[in-house]
């Protein structure tokens, strides 16, 4: 059973649309190496650097922080990772 | 005497147990509740999208005193989501024209305005007195100025941010639950942010729930716990967030997880 991605709305586009997407992996950075194999334009939208992350995103697995050291958590199969965008408006 | 006028000062008007009949009887609440919320002081940082609501519905609900703040003044863009502030108010100062509703709406609610811009030197004497900060900016460094100075100073601090159709909110205790800041990872450009009036109109009413919660000491809070609001698709979200103690803002603070 793979890892499923959940997309932010707005990077929807960057994954023709899809909301969910399965990669596999043994860390969220794998994971997320995955994911922009496949929907190269997400590097772009989740990364300032190799390595590391927009300071906007923000990453949850299981429904819990993955706050510090995103990438460098463990996942294994079946889990969910959740890539939110950090809100300012008001 | 002192008593006396302490005791006239928490104590229910018959006038007040017929404004807040329906909020009494819920078994929750009761007349020790609407006393309780009566003695709040609470001040709302931004009276924008956000803040309309939370001022409106604070108000209705019977908050003692509310202290406004926003530097900011009325403009047509404005008013597609700032529903305290109508087209005759255009030019206005925010804080004034939300003033004119908020009165109107409940006369017996103490409205207090400060139409100025929140800065590292001012914030502290700009919530002094308050019991619970809610943050309804729009911005985020102005948030964390607010995050740290409600840190500081022991305040509860209601966390609400809005972007197109997505909403979130947090609330903070300080010294038990996990900050604003805790999930800091560095600064983020500004930009001017799409929102439609609905959104702010969700959150504002969220941290107005939380707010009442705390003062009557009912529920669950939002604590440690980001409700993430998807108005697309209609679904809240909630993710664990825990105190980080390496946190600039709260990681030095003694209390429960």
């Amino acid at each position: 059973m793979p890892v499923r991605v959940h997309i932010h709305l707005t990077h929807r586009q960057f994954t023709d649309g899809l909301d969910v997407v399965a990669v596999e992996g043994n860390t969220v950075g794998e994971c997320l190496d995955q994911l922009v194999k496949q929907f190269p334009k997400m590097e772009q939208a989740l990364f300032a650097k190799k390595d590391k992350l927009l300071n906007i995103v923000e990453v949850y697995v299981n429904q819990s922080s993955a706050y510090p050291n995103e990438l460098a958590k463990p996942v294994k199969d079946g889990d969910e990772i959740h890539l939110i965008l950090m809100l300012a408006g008001g | 005497m002192w008593n006396g006028l302490y005791l006239g000062d928490r104590m229910l008007t018959s006038e007040e147990r017929e404004r807040y009949d329906r909020q009494i009887m819920i078994r929750e609440i009761g007349e020790a509740g609407q006393e309780k919320l009566k003695r709040a002081r609470v001040a709302i940082a931004g009276v924008g999208g956000i803040g309309s609501p939370v001022a409106l519905y604070l108000t209705a609900a019977g908050i003692g005193k509310i202290r406004m703040i926003d530097h900011d003044h009325v403009t047509l863009s404005n008013l597609n989501r700032q529903v305290l502030h109508w087209e005759d108010d255009i030019g206005k100062k925010k804080v004034d024209s939300a003033r004119t509703k908020l009165r109107q709406l409940n006369r017996a609610v103490e409205i207090e305005t400060i139409p100025e811009t929140l800065t590292e030197e001012n914030v502290s004497r700009l919530v002094e007195g308050c019991d619970a900060i809610v943050d309804a900016m729009d911005n985020l460094p102005t948030r964390y100025l607010l995050n740290r100075c409600a840190i500081k100073n022991r305040i509860p601090f209601f966390h609400g941010a809005v972007h197109g159709f997505e909403g979130r909110a947090l609330t903070i205790l300080p010294g038990k639950t996990a900050c604003l800041r805790c999930m800091f990872r560095g600064p983020v450009p500004q930009e001017k942010f799409p929102v439609i009036g609905v959104v702010p109109a969700m959150i504002g009413s969220i941290q107005a729930t939380e707010v009442i919660k705390y003062f009557t000491g009912i529920g669950e809070l939002l604590t440690n716990r980001l409700l993430i609001y998807d108005g697309l698709r209609v679904v809240f979200n909630e993710f664990a967030v825990k105190r980080n103690p390496e946190c600039d803002h709260c990681g030095s603070l003694s209390g429960e997880e």
